[in-house]
C-alpha cells in the first residue's frame, strides 16, 4: 500500500517543491477511483533537486519493477541525468516526474494549482481543469475514463476542491 | 470554466462522452462531502482492501 499522507509529510518537511498530478489529483477533487502510486512533478532546480534526494533517501528509492540488486546509484547526480523516475520506498510506489504530456514541467504548471491540506501539511494540487487537459492530452483508454470523470465533477463543483 | 467540445465528430470527445453515462454520481457527490485530507484516507482504506481482495485470491488459486 502507498501511504500518501506519510509521503506528501516527507516532502513538505523538506521543503522539496511539487505539484501532485494524476490519480492523487484525481482523488484530492473528488474522483472515487482508486490509485496506486503518487505522481508528483517536481522543480528541476538544483537546490530542489538536493532536498528530493535527502527526503527520499530516508524511504530508500529504487527503481519499480527493476530485478532487485542492480546498483542504482539514489544522488543529485542520477537525478540530473534523468527526468521521470517511477520508484517503490518503503512508503509506497512514487512517480517522480520532470515532465508531464501535454503539460510540461512544474514552472508551466504551478500557475494552474490548487492548495490543499493533507494530514497537516500544505500542498500544490494541479487544478482540475488543467488536470483534464494534462489527461485529456495523454490520450490513454484509462485517461479518457478519468477524463469523463472529471468533467462531470468540474460540472458539479464549478472546479472547487 | 472552460467547456471542452462536445462535438461527436471528435473521436476522444465521444468516446469521453460515452464513459460519463456510466460515472456513478452517487460516489462522486459522497466524496465531495468529505474533506481532501479524508478522500486521501478513503483511498489508502480502499487500497488496502484491494490488497487483501488480492491476498484471498492468490489463496483460493493456490488451493485449488
Amino acid at each position: 500500500m502507498t501511504d500518501f499522507t506519510a509521503l506528501l509529510q516527507l516532502l513538505t518537511e523538506n521543503d522539496v517543491e511539487f505539484i501532485i498530478v494524476g490519480g492523487a489529483a484525481a482523488t484530492a477533487h473528488g474522483s472515487a477511483r482508486l490509485t496506486i502510486d503518487l505522481d508528483i512533478v517536481y522543480k528541476r532546480s538544483a537546490s530542489n533537486i538536493e532536498r528530493i534526494v535527502t527526503a527520499l533517501s530516508q524511504i530508500r528509492p529504487y527503481l519499480r519493477g527493476a530485478p532487485p540488486g542492480l546498483p542504482f546509484d539514489w544522488s543529485v547526480e542520477t537525478i540530473k541525468r534523468g527526468l521521470n523516475f517511477t520508484l517503490v520506498t518503503t512508503l509506497g510506489a512514487l512517480d517522480l516526474l520532470g515532465e508531464i504530456v501535454g503539460g510540461g514541467g512544474y514552472d508551466q504548471l504551478i500557475n494552474d494549482t490548487v492548495e490543499i491540506e493533507v494530514a497537516g501539511v500544505s500542498c500544490q494540487c494541479l487544478g482540475l481543469e488543467r488536470l483534464i487537459e494534462v489527461k485529456r492530452a495523454a490520450g490513454r483508454p484509462k485517461d479518457l475514463e478519468v477524463v469523463a470523470e472529471l468533467e462531470q465533477i468540474l460540472t458539479e463543483t464549478g472546479g472547487e476542491c | 470554466m472552460k467547456q471542452h467540445s462536445t462535438n461527436p465528430t471528435n473521436g476522444l470527445d465521444a468516446v469521453i462522452e460515452a464513459y460519463k453515462k456510466d460515472v456513478d454520481m452517487t460516489l462522486i457527490r459522497e466524496n465531495l462531502r468529505l474533506s481532501v485530507d479524508e478522500r486521501f484516507q478513503q483511498l489508502m482504506k480502499l487500497q488496502q482492501f484491494a490488497e487483501e481482495l488480492q491476498q484471498a485470491g492468490r489463496k483460493a488459486r493456490s488451493r485449488e
